[in-house]
């Protein structure tokens, strides 16, 4: 049993953030995270971080703060994104006094491009390995702040003392065992949900842990139909190809070379948002304009030298993954699983419904995404609400002292739960239904989705519920490092949060942002202007819904 | 393609190890790391190894393919398939094994944590960004690629035997931030690295450099910090001394006088406990003749290799200890407080 008054769970960018504002405030700060921090998926995000600096061109906050709120189908609560925008630039100059390796203008400022839908030059980067350089200077500053880091920690369960949260619980992973983690406060920042799509970005570690420990506790989830397909992913594996690509000039070309976008979005073109750029591929690949289930991404015109110098990085993962040189040939890409705009419904400040309890990053829903998230803008919602969540916690800490009593019986019952699982020895094995829900999703619950897909894809996801209650067969019954016994667990959060997903994701009869019905392909503001709430029910999932903040801008149509 | 491998297994509690040898069905564009998912899947649950964003930038899944050093990510099979190798899977070298491919990273984390690894920030920052053009950042862009996944450490020889030593990656860490012109971290930052386990220990066998995936260069990150050490005039470890004997000797004649080396290095005194090994040398025909040194033939070329270092050293280091600048508005208000 270990104690600290502010924990955080999960250690990227978020994550670190949170802990190093909470121990600026001279709290004590302990961090669990289920992976080496510098192992988090943050360090994959590639093309940049926005932030209205007007370095490259004229920009404003207002400026970032109303194409936020467009490129959010109206979805976004205008007042978060408001203060997103607002507070973004000092954040980077924070980052960059830090030692952020950001990319130069000739006077020495830091650069920017254009990112999808951003109507501004607006995006800060490092080259093409942004979320790598930001990573590795949060973890810097953790090492020199001596925040207490429990390493390969995976948290399985928040306790309450029927009011407040107390605390976790958390597998050893190294040592086996579960520890007890009482805290005044728990900050979630464990990130997204896509491994449970078979296409997808994501790191094997992207497993919803976070979102499904809130759920199961009782704090609604908020807009978790909203998935985001990002428009250039490798083939082979989902490995992301940057928005930068774009960004720096590149082109989307279908089966015969047309630069297909201007069909879809006659101004913006291959500049669209993330949505619209996704459903346009994939309805050339549908329409049989694609190549071998791709569309391709063309950067020969760019050069040699710009690739070399601005997207090395891209240049190395299509040669990797996809036996490309981007200099030479095009790049097959295809829409794939990305980022969810969804999860704990939060405040501006990181504040759930459950007092001591706080959320922020990926695993968060503020909302500042609303049902389409713009590139550039996750990186910025990391270290702007990672920094207000650590401020918030610590500071109501300091105000209201110790909180609610960690029970150790907790410990006892969690405990008990894995030995269970351990003790399974006939009946399937975890990766069976992990690759078939894997399957269920991206076919039915993706880029274009029906009454009829998803409710396939609902009644699906509960037959593997039923499975995963029945038991699985974990093969290490071992206590030193078993991957296999946390494979299984991250597999019954996924289950939980696909439910959640499908569940909105029916009920929202319109087409909004990422969520796009066939069945119903309008927008819809007089009935579905509203966020959407997945509450724990006995296991199942209930449904609830909460109005949109807005403030300047009226909805409006969306086109690009 | 259908895969062969052989697994270093280790159940620590059981303290049983064994090579396993495990054939699985991939399809062609399968990585290493993808290979052992199957295993782990289809054939058994209790093979235990790091993975997380298999897109080599995690750094989590570092071990070694028939005794060198690679991320399972990044590793294809096809090739080795098609070779007809059989390839043995181990984990990573100098660090003790935890289970199967999972090493013990603690005493990798101890290291980095020991080179100050964060920027030494000036206390008087500016209000917006630091003025740095791209060529100065370029400088440490290198050693900032690192994503610690200890692929350099698993491989160094100079830790074999010293276990001490910092290492490549904690060394290259230390690059980053030598080089960083907005560091002010200065002699302070270097002495970190110029005493016993520093920079002088590494026995540049270039392995690092060879087996890193990601082109950090650890053994070039060495040299830049050794040489920041030696600019900054700090020349009195054995390491710097002995690496100062080498310029001199080889300024003087082109060539090592080695007869020089060990007096010059550990002084006089201690030189003379080494004599009867030095008599050893003599009698094997191994030492050159001290009176009549040997002298290269153009001897102004090799002067002018040494002045261009020289000057490349001295204007590195000069530039990346410069200081950072301040927004020019910033700039004129300070000078007129």
């Amino acid at each position: 049993m270990v104690r600290h008054d502010v924990v955080v769970v999960g250690a990227g960018l978020a994550g670190m953030r949170a802990a190093i504002e909470a121990s600026r405030y001279g709290v004590d700060v302990g961090v669990v995270s289920k992976l080496h921090p510098t192992r988090s998926h943050s360090g994959a995000a590639e093309g940049g971080i926005n932030a209205a600096l007007g370095n490259a061109g004229e920009d404003s906050p207002e400026k970032h703060t109303f194409f936020t709120v467009k490129g959010s189908d109206y979805l976004g609560d205008q007042d978060a994104i408001a203060v997103m925008c607002a507070e973004g630039p000092g954040d980077i100059y924070e980052l960059e006094h830090m030692g952020a390796i950001f990319s130069r203008m000739d006077d020495g400022r830091i650069a920017q491009r254009p990112f999808g839908a951003g109507g501004a030059p607006r995006t800060c980067y490092a080259a093409d390995i942004t979320g790598h350089v930001l990573l590795h200077v949060l973890y810097e500053q953790l090492v020199k702040s001596g925040v207490t880091v429990y390493e390969e920690w995976f948290a399985l369960d928040l306790v309450t003392d029927g009011e407040r949260c107390v605390g976790v619980t958390a597998w050893d992973l190294v040592r086996g065992g579960v520890q007890g983690v009482e805290a005044s406060a728990v900050i979630l920042a464990t990130g997204g949900l896509g491994r449970m799509y078979r296409g997808t970005t994501n790191a094997y570690a992207c497993t919803g842990d976070g979102m499904s420990m809130a759920w199961r506790a009782g704090v609604p989830l908020k807009d978790m139909e909203f998935m985001q397909f990002h428009p250039t992913t490798l083939k082979a594996n989902g490995v992301l190809i940057t928005e930068g690509c774009r960004g720096e000039g590149g082109y989307l070309r279908n089966a015969e070379g047309d630069r297909f976008m201007f069909n879809y979005a006659p101004n913006a073109g291959e500049l669209a948002s993330r949505d619209v750029v996704s459903r346009s591929e994939q309805t050339e690949i549908d329409e049989g304009r694609g190549v071998d289930g791709c569309v391709l991404l063309d950067l020969t015109h760019l050069g040699a030298k710009r690739i070399n110098e601005r997207l090395h990085g891209s240049r190395e993962l299509a040669m990797d993954y996809a036996g490309v040189d981007p200099i030479e040939e095009p790049i097959p890409v295809r829409p794939g699983a990305h980022y969810h705009m969804g999860g704990i419904d939060t405040d501006v400040w990181g504040h759930t419904i459950m007092p001591g309890l706080y959320a922020a990053g990926e695993c968060a829903c503020v909302s500042v995404h609303g049902a389409n998230r713009l590139g550039g803008n996750s990186l910025l919602e990391t270290v702007v609400f990672g920094r207000r969540a650590g401020a918030a916690a610590a500071q109501d800490v300091r105000r209201d002292g110790m909180g609610g009593v960690f029970s150790p019986s907790a410990v006892r019952v969690t405990e008990r739960a894995i030995q269970r699982m351990l003790d399974v020895n006939q009946g399937e094995r975890p990766y069976v239904l992990r690759q078939e829900l894997a399957d269920v999703m991206y076919d039915n619950a993706g880029i274009f989705r029906t009454a009829e897909k998803l409710e396939t894809c609902k009644a699906q996801v509960a037959e593997l519920r039923e499975r995963y209650a029945r038991g699985l067969v974990v093969h290490d019954k071992g206590r030193t490092f078993n991957s296999d016994l946390i494979q299984a667990i991250e597999l019954g959060s996924m289950l939980q949060m696909a439910d959640c997903l499908v569940t909105g994701a029916i009920a929202r009869t319109e087409s909004r942002g990422a969520h796009s019905r066939l069945d119903f392909p309008d927008r819809d503001d007089e009935n579905w202007l509203r966020h959407t709430l997945a509450w724990y029910d006995d296991g199942e999932v209930e449904l609830g819904y909460k109005p949109v903040t807005i403030t300047e801008y009226e909805p409006a149509v969306r086109t690009y | 393609m259908h895969v062969t491998l052989k697994i270093q297994r280790y159940n620590p509690e059981t303290e049983e190890q064994s090579l396993e040898t495990y054939s699985v069905e991939m399809n062609e564009e399968a990585t290493l790391l993808d290979t052992l998912d199957a295993v782990k899947d289809q054939v058994d649950g209790s093979l235990s190894y790091r993975k997380s964003c298999r897109m080599a930038v995690c750094g989590s899944c570092g071990m070694r393919i028939d005794g060198a050093a690679v991320l399972a990510c990044k590793t294809p099979m096809k090739p080795i398939v098609e070779s007809g190798e059989v390839p043995v899977i181990s984990p990573m070298g100098n660090l003790p094994v935890i289970k199967d491919l999972v090493v013990d990273m603690a005493p990798f984390w101890a290291k980095f944590r020991a080179v100050k690894p964060y920027l030494e920030e000036d206390e008087n920052p500016p209000v917006k960004e630091w003025r740095v053009q791209q060529e100065e950042l370029d400088r440490v862009m290198t050693e900032a690629l690192c994503i610690q996944c200890g692929c350099c450490v698993s491989e160094c020889n100079s830790m074999e035997s010293d276990p001490d030593f910092l290492g490549p990656a904690a060394l290259a860490k230390a690059a980053r931030f030598v080089y960083d012109v907005r560091d002010r971290g200065g002699k302070e930052r270097l002495e970190l690295y110029n005493g016993p386990h520093g920079v002088w220990d590494c026995t540049r066998c270039y392995f690092c450099n060879q087996r890193c995936p990601k082109g950090v260069h650890p053994r070039d990150a060495i040299a830049k910090v050794g040489a920041a050490i030696y600019q900054a005039g700090m020349h009195s470890d054995p390491g710097a001394r002995h690496a100062k004997v080498f310029v001199k000797s080889t300024h003087k004649t082109g060539y090592l006088l080695e007869t020089n080396l060990v007096p010059e290095t550990v002084g006089a005194i201690n030189a003379i406990k080494d004599i009867p090994f030095a008599l050893k040398l003599a009698r094997a025909g191994k030492v050159p003749n001290p009176l009549r040194p040997h002298s290269a033939n153009k001897l102004d070329e090799v002067r002018k290799l040494h002045k261009l270092i020289e000057a490349q050293e001295q204007a590195a280091y000069a530039e990346g200890t410069a200081g950072p600048r301040r927004p020019p508005e910033e700039a004129q208000a300070k000078e007129s407080e």
